[in-house]
């Protein structure tokens, strides 16, 4: 028996023999009789198909835990509405004299965004390795990046859905106008955008100390940055150099693409270069970063 | 080759504490392997390493051909881990949980067999979230043993279970060897060591300090007998039975205890001798007992010296990261 003679792909031909199991307890009565112990015997099974297995099992776990489907779902829509109740009826001279919720909603939909993405896998792959979940799938044959793949997948799919719920409610509720000529514009900055979030979401549990501290580290670093983002508010008058920092850093690059994409005056595709540049590095710098740092048990 | 698990000269270390010096041990295929030590003894340190999860500091590690260090898919598709506490996919289901983990293996345990091994056929639709502590620990084990391994590494396998509880489930290991599985477990219970294993190692302070079957442990099936009872005082000298040296000691009440200390063979002779004298003399003997060193008499005499304060990380410390 040594390990070469194991690497090979094809392993259909493993056949078990039928056996007898039976479980005895202690006054010597049978209890359990498993006459037909015989397994079913398949190839190993590919790669892709077990991407999707997970991607579905992670769904399912996901929308069945309502608090953590609520929180990065649900909390960006609750905002939608209530600041639409709030402001509604304005309209934007800044940006010349837009409605609000043209302004408002690509906004909260770069906080939905990150919310089902970055605070989503965060917290739950931290929690995932303080219960000993990630340690357990480590010791499976399940390869790594298999099971990484399922929830980036499905954290992919979450996204898509805030996506259409988002948008629907801006639309329906709102009169807001999905755009048309600048439509690349919006598909590009919401596709880079959920990869980048989703990147920096793994990414930044390697520095997430414990499950507990998770939310409170996530949002630490989100909610400051969405106030210098321009996401609550139209941000004409603030100092120089806020805005400078703010166009450092990822939500800025996600909340501006999705408002230039809006906003009517825009001309051309609607794509915003530089923020697309932003977000792309911020992903590959969150990647590099999982790559490095990924911690699969908890730190003790 | 008959050997599912082979160690030799392992050691260990994190910085400058030494969780395992020097650990051989062999396991042959389908047989039940037992690491009996207290806490901090580098079970778990072991176990990890033969799991994959740790690299060995030095010595040779070999688990069905593989190096567990680089064996990979290949070699986890023919193991199972049952861990010390170890969270598991708590929104889904029982048996949602046991199809994916049996996702992963090339051959596959049917579902209600697996579920019916462990006994929680009546929870096949519950979520995993409402399960008791001890229907969680049997879904551990049916989540290692879906893949059909041929080695399963047991960790603990019932710290925490009442004793009814702790009966089923070594039923339950017992039936799983059975299927000619090669089982590893690791416990500081030595009525369960007892029970389950072909083998015991017994390791403190990061070393194997007796190895044997459950019955000859530390040399448990060569030890003396004592035979003890009580003779009233003032008994007239006692012959020497078998030319043992009889010893008495001053105990309360007008009576004095009695106490032979014969070879494991000679026990029959010994104490056929000794009632013989005391229907002849008319001497009751009270309290008679014939004992040997139980196991955990065994276990405490080759544990109770070992130093057992240096600090043993039981996980990553030293922050292996496992990619």
């Amino acid at each position: 028996m040594n390990a070469t003679s194991m690497n090979s792909t094809s392993m259909t031909t493993t056949s078990l023999t039928t056996a007898s199991l039976t479980t005895t307890s202690l006054d010597g009565t049978t209890t359990t009789e498993l006459s037909r112990l015989t397994g079913e015997t398949s190839d190993r099974p590919g790669d892709l198909r077990l991407v999707a297995s997970q991607i579905r099992f992670e769904q399912r776990a996901f929308w069945r835990n309502r608090s953590r489907a609520f929180f990065s779902v649900g909390f960006p829509l609750v905002f939608l509405v209530v600041f639409n109740a709030i402001n509604g009826s304005h309209r934007i001279s800044e940006l010349g004299g837009i409605s609000y919720a043209t302004w408002f909603v690509p906004g909260i939909l770069a906080y939905g965004l990150i919310m089902a993405t970055f605070m989503n896998i965060a917290v739950s792959t931290a929690i995932a390795r303080d219960t000993g979940i990630l340690k357990r799938i480590r010791g499976t044959a399940l390869p790594p990046w298999v099971f990484l793949a399922g929830r980036i997948g499905s954290t992919l799919v979450t996204a898509a859905v805030l996506v259409g719920v988002t948008l629907a409610l801006g639309v329906g509720a709102y009169g807001v106008t999905i755009p048309t000529s600048t439509l690349p514009g919006l598909v590009l900055t919401i596709v880079v955008g959920t990869i980048c979030f989703t990147s920096l979401g793994l990414a930044i549990t390697c520095v997430i100390p414990n499950a507990d501290a998770a939310p409170a580290v996530v949002n630490l670093l989100v909610l400051p940055l969405t106030f210098i983002s321009g996401i609550w508010m139209v941000l004409s008058g603030a100092p120089v150099w806020l805005d400078a920092t703010a166009k450092v850093f990822p939500v800025r690059a996600l909340a501006h693409g999705l408002q230039h994409a809006f906003d009517p005056a825009t001309t051309g595709i609607g794509v915003e270069w530089g923020g697309i540049a932003v977000l792309t590095a911020w992903a590959l710098g969150g990647l590099v970063v999982c790559l490095r740092w990924f911690r699969w048990e908890p730190k003790r | 080759m008959t050997a599912a698990i082979e160690v030799s000269h392992l050691s260990k270390s994190y910085g400058s504490s030494i969780a395992v010096s020097d650990i051989s041990f062999s396991v042959a295929v389908g047989e039940v392997f037992c690491l009996l030590g207290p806490n901090g003894a580098g079970k778990t340190t072991t176990t990890e390493i033969l799991e994959g999860y740790r690299q060995r500091s030095g010595g040779r590690v070999s688990v069905l051909g593989f190096d567990p260090a680089t064996g990979g898919r290949a070699f986890r598709e023919r193991i199972g881990i049952v861990l010390q506490e170890c969270g598991v996919q708590d929104d889904l289901t029982v048996a949602e949980v046991i199809d994916m983990y049996a996702s992963y293996a090339p051959r596959r345990m049917r579902t209600d067999d697996v579920v019916e091994l462990v006994e929680l056929d009546a929870k096949v639709t519950d979520r995993v979230r409402h399960l008791s502590g001890g229907q969680r620990r049997r879904l551990d084990v049916a989540l290692a043993v879906v893949g059909l391994p041929e080695v399963i590494f047991l960790d603990e396998p019932t710290t925490g279970f009442d004793p009814a509880a702790r009966r089923h489930s070594w039923a339950m290991i017992r039936s799983l060897c059975e299927l000619g599985t090669t089982v590893l477990l690791t416990t500081h219970f030595m009525d369960e060591a007892q029970a389950l294993a072909d083998r015991i190692a017994v390791i403190a302070g990061g070393e194997v300090v007796a190895e044997g079957t459950p019955e000859g442990l530390g040399g448990r099936d060569r030890a003396q007998t004592t035979i003890a009872a009580t003779i009233p005082r003032g008994t007239a000298p006692l012959p020497a039975f078998g030319a043992l040296p009889t010893a008495i000691e001053q105990s309360s009440d007008g009576e004095e205890q009695l106490l032979l200390h014969c070879p494991a063979a000679d026990t029959t002779s010994v104490l056929h001798q000794l009632t013989g004298w005391a229907l002849d003399s008319g001497v009751e003997l009270g309290s008679l007992s014939v004992t040997r060193p139980t196991l955990e008499d065994v276990y405490l005499a080759l544990t109770q010296d070992r130093p057992d304060t240096r600090s043993i990380p039981t996980t990553n410390e030293g922050q292996e990261a496992l990619r």
